[in-house]
């Protein structure tokens, strides 16, 4: 068929090289969310990845070709999309490519058959999959020209963002919150990692915070969400990510709060029987309470609880208390009194019960089931009433509980405009690349030797991208900029060198071999390897050196890397080797370290000085101003925090327990 | 305490659940009023070229879910349309391009209605009082000049929102009028900025409370308990009089005087959290109430002065509010309070004396506003809402007043003049970072598109010729940078200044680039800068339509190589 002209205004616009690249390109897109859809419109509509792979050929012979066993394939173009969820009603304000239809259908596989409506010869490939999967390695990310990061969480991203690294791909991240985003472009050895500014982990809770002594409605809340709930609705082993014991706790009340909770386990039998409501209720709103409150010691400066009984507020209530509570749980932005809280609570058991014993056996928490939402909100009402801390309504509860953060579609929409937007700056510099020199080696992409120092001639960091900022609550700074900062010399995460080593799937070599084969390739004196699991050799731990290769990459779920770190005193920096197991190559080594040449820099000493004085890492943009532009960022980083705090309805400590960090904006 | 339980009322009753729940992530940002404004919207998108942008800025509206929308626009669907217009398929090829863009638009949200309006534009705007309906309109560049001022001539006079944008290459702008006077009294200020609990100006219930809470303190006659329950408001007011006292009745104000007043907090405890919730509110909490001038000013305006039966409902407030400060010295009560360490039932009474005293603030405002009525008469239909009085009390110290300005029409044969803003617009010249230099691109874009256009009915008639659409786009260039260059030097002579080489050369070379790109780029859109337009303009509709947040005022422009966004008031 006879297509439209659709290069009209891309050609005049981009030119013809950067076109032909941005044609012949494979994009990987991380998440089909809010960003994710806008994304995949803009490079449908700009042409991304849309050559058929007939008139192609040319893009291949720059790929990787070191080694006999990275297959030298044509890259076909084209854009692979991955994404785990399914979508949700509250989607469809701003995830425009679904319709109500298409609700609890994977967001991948909607995505793509609604984009390609729009030009069925686009080459979309969908996965409805977690990018955490071992099918995703560095071989897999090795595949795309760039990666798109729209992502809702901070997991996720730090694991693209350490892919992309391995595989020395450019990586566009980017999230919003409400009114604000952000966009950050990465390359390994050129810019800083997503993880060269360390993010604030989720704050945990003190379990005696949680479950003796709360202060603050937060604690009620986390309280009814991550051990009321999971105690009679989830598995009964789950323990949560935002309670733990610290320091702060005393041993003696964490054993008791492990025979109270083996109480409650009963209780949970008594689950379809008619008493089930009273005999939760008076288990952690009359019996745990009196049990506090008998321990002196803990009130002697707080104000004791007071218990409540099912029986007497009952006796207040002179309706049907199921169905009052039914209709008080669509009053969801009033607050609730004492009474009310307990018809919602009776109701929502009821309700639980019913699903739990009709092939749901086990329930999650989850903002948006209205049902776990309302025990959630009554039950830590009814704590906060026990312990004289301010009740709220359920619409408060919902965003506290659920680390809601809110979405719009025009963020969405401007945010991915500037990631496609950032993405053409990248493609030009990769285009000018391509016909002035060969690609440097991949992991010499090291601070040291950027591309600019080694042809002599400053060029902008990534054909000019820039860390953009959106801010359309603000009408005089809506989208702004700060030039990227090249990596930070010690960061964990992309400071290493990294490489891949290939085992054979039925060789017998063992973790010997590999020390043998690293002593002999990057001279080591002395050094470790550690996994994910700890440390497995080091001069001091011989025990694992007859152990197979092959065991320890198929114990890791999903990727596994290998860190060898020099222990010597003048130290390299680390080598990382993500490992693949290959089925045999005739003729090739049963182990190898890809690429055949590795040569590791030295570790940049602590005094910041000497850091300074390194050559041809510092960024030849003469705009760029490291002091003005770290302030900038921190004031678009104060905003940004200022728009999740307030966001949280203004409650600081609210703020905490968010998952997430500074640039990992989010919209699920 | 028996309580019976208390009739339940139907769920809000804007917003029943399931559209609460599909809109919950924006209802946090402009609530259910926001969310009611929205839907009783009605936007009429006037489209004459191939461009998206006002496609997708629609996009960001039904999404949300806007009342009504109407494309004008009369064209067919063309190839070229199917390779650039997301909301365009296969099928759509040699249907009404408006109808068949509302069809694909409408799937979006069933909740939304659309409408397409097929008529030649030049036909349809001779008729009387075309745009009533409608409460916003939008207007993408390239159009036909005369019409284009025929459209704001009508929007002022019905004050109707109108945005008029542009998107070529990487470039992008929008212009917008707002009515001449546009209040908005939801602003969105960052709630750390709102907190107003007038600790320097206490009133008797407050001051009763503290000694209630504070008795006994210094005597050590509070139980530890007690002690550490202390509302740190109550702390800060406690240790306020001490102040006074040794102070000459006078209250800390400058900065050391607030440091010290700091210390003397810190010496009632070292280690309570409540005193350390109160030395943290020192500097943020101790200011007087007194308002902005930007906020006098608009209690000052002349709208709020001479009020007659018609006057809108925020300037009989204002009038009222303005009132109410020359009587007390002082704005209303917002009367929230923030969180903190406190008994739940001392934190409930703290609440209930500032609503309450907000709340007889409030009812005096109103009580002023009845008696506005009353002396001119006004009609009871009009009768202001005792709920919009409280609204405006509550966000008093933070009301804003944008002057909408028509904006600036480039026509075949008449220069371009800036009148009252040439000396501001000439002052931006000589600014680095100033996109005034992108303004006047398009401006001159347009003035080409004035001069070489000619209505398609008449004899060899070209309809809206682009620069750079054509064959000779260098001829194009040289064209459109000689209008620019020209405008440049009109305004510095109209703004009566004189920029000197090599500032001058350097802004000429910056206009002449802008020029240079948006040339280059022959009118066509790049799809990602299109979509990020339709995004801004989307926001700025939404502020101008939910009367929340400060809206754009009156120009913003958009550069893609440098990914920024720059503002101007013309």
């Amino acid at each position: 068929m006879q297509r439209r002209d659709r290069d009209s205004g891309i050609l005049q616009s981009l030119g013809k090289p950067l076109t032909k690249r941005v044609k012949e390109s494979r994009v990987l897109l991380v998440g089909a969310g809010g960003i994710g859809c806008e994304v995949l419109k803009n490079l449908v509509c700009c042409g991304f990845g849309t050559l058929p792979q007939a008139q192609h050929g040319l893009n291949g012979a720059t790929a990787e070709t070191q080694s006999g066993h990275t297959a030298v394939m044509p890259r076909q173009p084209g854009i692979v999309v991955i994404d785990l969820d399914t979508i949700d009603l509250s989607n469809l304000n701003r995830q425009f490519l679904f319709r109500k239809q298409h609700i609890k259908k994977p967001k991948a596989f909607v995505a793509k058959e609604t984009a390609s409506q729009f030009n069925p010869s686009v080459n979309i490939e969908a996965h409805h999959a977690s990018v955490f999967d071992r099918q995703y390695n560095v071989e897999f990310f090795e595949g795309f020209d760039l990666v798109f990061n729209a992502l809702d969480n901070l997991a996720a991203r730090r694991h693209v963002n350490k892919m992309c690294l391995a595989a020395d791909v450019p990586l566009i991240e980017s999230g919003t919150t409400g009114f604000n985003g952000q966009v950050q472009a990465i390359k390994k050895g050129v810019t800083e990692c997503y993880d060269c500014n360390p993010k604030p982990v989720q704050k945990s809770f003190p379990i005696c915070t949680i479950r003796s002594t709360p202060s603050q409605p937060i604690h009620c809340i986390v309280w009814a969400r991550s051990y009321l709930f999971p105690e009679l609705f989830g598995t009964s082993e789950e323990d949560s990510t935002d309670v733990g014991v610290t320091e702060a706790d005393s041993a003696e009340e964490v054993a008791k709060l492990k025979v109270e909770a083996e109480a409650l386990k009963n209780v949970r039998r008594m689950m379809g029987k008619s008493e089930f409501a009273q005999e939760v209720f008076d288990k952690v709103f009359h019996d745990d309470i009196e049990r506090l409150r008998s321990m002196s010691e803990m009130w002697q400066s707080r104000k004791p609880p007071q218990s409540l009984r099912y029986d007497a507020l009952k006796a207040e209530i002179d309706a049907d208390i199921i169905k009052h509570g039914q209709a008080l749980a669509t009053r969801d932005q009033t607050t609730w009194s004492l009474h009310d809280n307990l018809a919602v609570l009776c109701y929502s058991l009821d309700v639980l019960s019913s699903r739990a014993q009709t092939g749901e056996p086990v329930i999650e928490f989850d903002k948006d089931d209205k049902d776990t939402l309302d025990f959630v909100a009554s039950a830590a009402n009814l704590r906060s009433h026990v312990f004289g801390i301010p009740l709220h309504s359920e619409w408060e509860i919902k965003q506290m509980a659920g680390n809601i953060i809110p979405a719009i579609a025009t963020s969405n929409a401007l945010t991915a405009s500037l990631c496609v937007m950032e993405a053409f700056k990248i493609m030009r510099s990769q285009a000018q690349a391509q016909n002035g020199l060969s690609k440097p080696n991949a992991n010499n992409n090291h601070p040291t030797t950027t591309q600019s120092s080694m042809i002599g001639k400053p060029e902008p960091t990534l054909g000019g991208a820039k860390m953009v900022f959106l801010n359309s609550r603000s009408t005089e700074r809506m989208v702004t900029t700060q030039g990227l900062v090249p990596p930070r010399p010690d960061c964990p995460v992309c400071s290493p060198v990294y490489a891949k080593l290939a085992v054979s799937a039925n060789t017998n070599a063992t973790l010997q071999d590999l020390v043998l084969l690293l002593q002999q390739r990057v001279g080591y004196d002395e050094f470790s390897i550690t996994t994910d699991a700890g440390v497995i050799y080091d001069p001091d731990l011989e025990d694992n050196l007859p152990k197979q290769l092959t065991e320890y990459a198929s114990a890791a779920q999903g990727n596994s890397f290998v860190t060898v770190t020099d222990e010597s005193d003048l130290p390299k920096v680390d080598l990382v080797l993500s490992m693949m197991v290959q089925s045999t190559t005739d003729g090739a080594d049963s182990l190898q370290v890809i690429p055949e040449q590795i040569s590791l820099p030295l570790k940049p000493q602590k005094a910041p000085e000497v850091d300074g004085d390194l050559d041809g890492d510092a960024d030849p943009e003469p705009v760029l101003l490291p002091n003005a532009g770290a302030k900038r960022k921190r004031d678009a980083e104060e905003e940004v925090e200022g728009a999740k705090k307030r966001a949280k309805a203004g409650k600081a400590e609210v703020l905490e327990v968010d998952d997430d960090g500074v640039i990992t904006l989010d919209d699920d | 305490m028996a309580t019976a339980p208390q009739d339940v009322p139907p769920p809000l009753k804007d917003i029943p659940t399931a559209k609460e729940k599909k809109y919950d992530r924006q209802l946090r940002l402009w609530g259910a009023s926001g969310q009611v404004a929205l839907e009783e919207t009605h936007i009429l998108l006037v489209n004459s070229g191939p461009g998206v942008t006002g496609v997708e800025t629609l996009k960001n509206l039904v999404l949300p879910g806007v009342g009504h929308f109407t494309i004008l626009d009369s064209a067919v669907v063309s190839e070229a349309d199917l390779g650039v217009n997301f909301f365009l398929e296969d099928a759509s090829l040699g249907k009404f391009r408006a109808a068949e863009t509302v069809r694909l638009l409408m799937e979006l949200n069933p909740g939304v209605e659309g409408h397409a309006i097929t008529e030649p534009l030049e036909t349809f705007i001779t008729q009387d009082n075309v745009f009533a309906p409608y409460s916003l309109i939008l207007a993408a560049a390239p159009i036909d000049p005369t019409i284009l001022a025929q459209i704001q001539s009508q929007a002022r006079t019905l004050q109707i929102p109108t945005f008029y944008f542009h998107c070529v290459g990487y470039f992008s702008c929008f212009s917008v009028l707002l009515p001449p006077a546009f209040p908005i009294v939801d602003t969105h200020p960052d709630p750390t900025a709102t907190t107003d609990l007038r600790l320097l100006a206490p009133w008797p219930a407050l001051m009763q409370f503290t000694k209630e809470k504070t008795g006994g303190l210094e005597e050590g006659k509070l139980n530890a308990q007690d002690k550490a329950h202390i509302p740190w408001v109550c702390l800060l007011l406690h240790y306020l009089e001490q102040w006074k006292e040794q102070h000459d009745g006078k209250l800390p104000a400058s900065y050391a005087e607030k440091t010290e007043f700091r210390k003397l907090v810190r010496s009632g405890d070292p280690h309570e959290e409540n005193w350390d919730e109160a030395c943290a509110a020192v500097l943020k909490s101790l200011n007087p109430p007194t308002p902005s001038s930007s906020v006098r000013e608009i209690l000052e305006a002349p709208e709020a002065r001479d009020i007659n039966t018609t006057t809108p409902a925020f300037w009989l407030i204002a009038n009222a509010v303005q009132h109410f400060y020359t009587e007390h010295k002082q704005l209303p009560l917002p009367g929230a309070v923030p969180d903190m360490k406190a008994q739940s039932a001392d934190y409930i009474k703290l609440q209930n004396i500032y609503k309450s005293k907000a709340r007889e603030d409030a009812a005096e405002v109103l009580a002023h506003v009845r008696k506005l009525e009353q002396s001119i008469d006004r009609s009871p239909d009009l009768a202001v809402e005792d709920k919009e009085v409280e609204n405006f009390c509550k966000g008093a110290a933070h009301i804003h007043l944008v002057r909408g300005r028509p904006f600036q029409i480039a026509q075949a044969g008449e220069a371009i003049m800036f009148g009252d803003r040439a000396k501001a617009m000439a002052m931006e010249l000589t600014m680095p970072e100033s996109l005034i230099g992108l303004y006047i691109a398009f401006l001159a874009w347009d003035t080409f598109v004035a001069t070489h256009s000619s209505p398609a009915h008449e004899a060899g008639g070209q309809a809206l010729k682009v620069p750079g659409s054509g064959e000779d786009w260098e001829a194009d260039t040289e064209k459109v940078t000689g209008i620019a260059h020209t405008v440049v030097d009109n305004l510095i002579k109209e703004a009566g200044t004189l920029i000197e080489d090599p500032e001058y050369a350097e802004l000429k070379q910056k206009v002449s680039e802008f020029v240079q790109e948006l040339v280059r780029a022959g009118g066509g859109e790049l799809h990602n800068i299109a979509s990020l337009t339709g995004g801004l303009v989307a926001q700025e509709v939404i502020k101008a339509v939910t009367r929340q947040y400060v809206p754009v005022d009156n120009w913003c422009g958009f550069d893609g190589v440098g990914s920024r966004t720059g503002v101007l008031r013309l």
